[in-house]
């Protein structure tokens, strides 16, 4: 059905355009006009019959082709965004918390091992990147690719309290962690102390270095575009191989230790194996997300890495869906870039989480984007 | 099959289990009787490793399991049926079966063995992509002994299954038990319902205060003083 196709393309390009307009909109008649079409748009797909139905069949009948175009699309985003370079750094920051949610998911939602410490593990990714390029000079590409395996490897130290608590002791024992290692960043000689570590070199590609401006067909772009794009690939790779994990054997298995652990052990899987896996690959991506970051601006020092964002990681997977894949994508998508475009927002920005994570606990506790049972062939 | 000597089970300073000795036939079903608190389910716990025993030991085919980790026991070849069932809420039927055959996970297998436990319940195959929590009890309970099944275990543990059910259902499923061991499962059920269970059991024997205080053939037991006065009221 060729209408389907032109339905899927036509609702992307209409989400796409609203979201641009909403980024770009300076002159407040702007601002208001799109704020006004996206609440249009919203009422739209709500209130006209069928429509979100008919929308939602669309898009399950054309997946292949509705992901195709998401796809050129987010290629696109940076040379709509050209004019501002700001915005593609947030648009990247956004992409860096698909990857962290997605690990952050694997863990809290899919094993049920919650994890308020994701911002110490970033962290530990991105003081590696810092102390393993400036301090013992190695290529920023292989500190990137060895931070995360810090954070894995710390990760297995905490790992003995994790196994032994449940539930709240368990959020407890990871709060304690960050704090730890925010106040061991802050006091410790060779991380700089509340300094952090300056000047860590940016990523090369082929002798590119990420820091000048890429052209794309003729056109320039703003130098972090090429953050932009690698931090896309980064987040698809993380978010097929996470999803993948997730469908399999392997995911459900993880989910039984999540329900009932008694049941999970009845049925023969090993709570301590399934729970270090979980805890572990989690990690890998926090980290892998920590030290992304760590290239991508050139410095790390602790506040980066307080428990303040620890609680916009957990927001990402509650407002999006505990246990949903897709919901990540769509929580850090709205919850990064939001306080950045309402500037009066940003300081009450730990304010705005709180709220969003209590409200959604209450009236939507499944998330905007909810796990949906697994299909199988 | 599977053999307890000497077992004792404390939690704390708590003894709920005190020298307790059994011996389960192969190929036979076989019951525990007691009313609640007596300790039947701390003796599941204990077969499982889900407890430690403080003395005794807990044999499985002849070699001890009582150092051994739940997972690790499982997978010798020992099915349970939990108390209170646990089937996963949130996993479809078929995901739920699924996990049952965790241990022998080869996918021809599942399969295969997925059709036995549809045509035991057929009830289930109707309702293989819902979710378990929706449910009712007695579906729950054939949920709960199908995902038993799918690891093709030679030792089917069973706690109260009959619990909460009507009747008409605990009537299917004492029928399904039956059939089960027919077919070549050594069945352990652990139950309230003496009556029933001893209609099916081969043997058993009786838990009081964590101690062992009666055993014998199913129809000994239905006989015995201590049975009729407190389990059959005749």
């Amino acid at each position: 059905m060729s209408h389907d196709l032109a339905l899927v393309w036509l609702a992307e390009a209409a989400v796409f355009t609203l979201v641009v307009a909403g980024i770009l909109a300076e002159r407040p008649w702007a601002l208001g006009a799109t704020g006004a079409a996206i609440v249009a748009a919203g009422a739209l797909v709500r209130f006209v019959p069928r429509l979100g139905t008919t929308l939602a069949g669309a898009f399950a009948r054309r997946r292949p082709a509705a992901l195709g175009a998401g796809v050129v699309l987010a290629l696109a985003l940076p040379l709509a965004l050209r004019s501002s370079p700001y915005w593609t750094f947030v648009a990247t920051l956004a992409l860096l918390y698909v990857t962290i949610g997605q690990g952050l998911n694997l863990q809290i939602g899919t094993a049920g091992v919650i994890n308020l410490a994701g911002a110490a593990f970033a962290g530990l990714g991105g003081y590696s990147v810092g102390l393993l390029t400036v301090a013992a000079g190695w290529p920023s590409w292989l500190a990137v690719l060895v931070g995360p395996w810090v954070a894995v490897a710390v990760g297995t130290i905490l790992f003995v309290p994790i196994l032994k608590t449940r539930g709240h002791y368990l959020a407890l024992v990871t709060i304690a962690f960050v704090f730890i290692f925010n106040i061991l960043m802050n006091n410790l000689e060779f991380t700089g102390g509340p300094q952090g570590i300056k000047n860590i070199p940016t990523l090369r590609l082929l002798g590119h270095a990420f820091t000048t401006k890429p052209v794309l067909a003729g056109v320039e772009l703003p130098s972090h575009a090429n953050f932009y794009y690698a931090a896309l690939v980064m987040a698809g790779l993380t978010t097929w191989v996470l999803r993948r994990l997730h469908d399999s054997w392997l995911g459900l298995a993880l989910n039984t230790l999540r329900d009932d652990e008694i049941a999970a052990r009845c049925c023969g899987v090993s709570i301590t194996r399934g729970k270090l896996l979980a805890f572990s690959i989690g990690n890998f991506f926090i980290g892998l997300g920590g030290a992304f970051y760590a290239v991508m601006v050139g410095f790390v020092s602790p506040p980066d890495f307080d428990f303040g964002y620890s609680l916009v990681m957990l927001s990402v997977i509650i407002i999006g869906g505990v246990d949903s894949i897709p919901g990540v994508v769509l929580g850090a998508c709205l919850l990064v870039p939001l306080p950045e475009r309402f500037r009066f927002l940003h300081e009450y920005r730990l304010l705005l989480y709180g709220v969003v994570i209590v409200v959604m606990l209450l009236y939507r506790p499944q998330g905007l984007w909810p796990a949906q049972v697994r299909r199988y062939r | 099959m599977l053999e307890l000597s000497g077992v004792s089970t404390r939690y704390g300073p708590i003894t709920m289990l005190r020298d307790v000795s059994l011996a389960v036939e192969a190929g036979r079903i076989a019951c525990l009787l007691g009313p609640n608190g007596a300790g039947k389910t701390t003796l599941i716990r204990t077969v499982l490793g889900i407890v430690r025993p403080a003395e005794g030991s807990v044999r499985f085919e002849g070699a001890r399991i009582d150092r051994l980790r739940t997972h690790q026991i499982v997978k010798l070849g020992i099915g349970v049926v939990p108390e209170g069932r646990r089937v996963f809420p949130k996993m479809t039927v078929e995901e739920n079966l699924r996990m049952g055959a965790f241990i022998a996970w080869t996918g021809a297998d599942v399969a295969k063995r997925r059709e036995y436990v549809y045509g035991l319940f057929p009830r289930l195959a109707e309702r293989r992509r819902q979710t378990a929590a929706t449910m009712s009890g007695g579906e729950q309970a054939m949920l709960a002994m199908g995902r038993a099944l799918m690891s093709r275990p030679k030792l089917l543990l069973l706690d109260e299954p009959s619990l909460g059910l009507s009747p008409l259902l605990v009537e299917q499923l004492f029928g399904m038990i039956r059939a089960i061991n027919e077919a070549g499962t050594t069945v352990f059920l652990i139950e309230q319902n003496a009556r029933k269970t001893l209609e099916v059991a081969h043997h058993g024997f009786l838990l009081q205060k964590g101690e062992i205080v009666g055993r014998g053939t199913a129809r000994e037991l239905a006989a015995s003083e201590v049975v009729r006065h407190a389990y059959l009221r005749a």
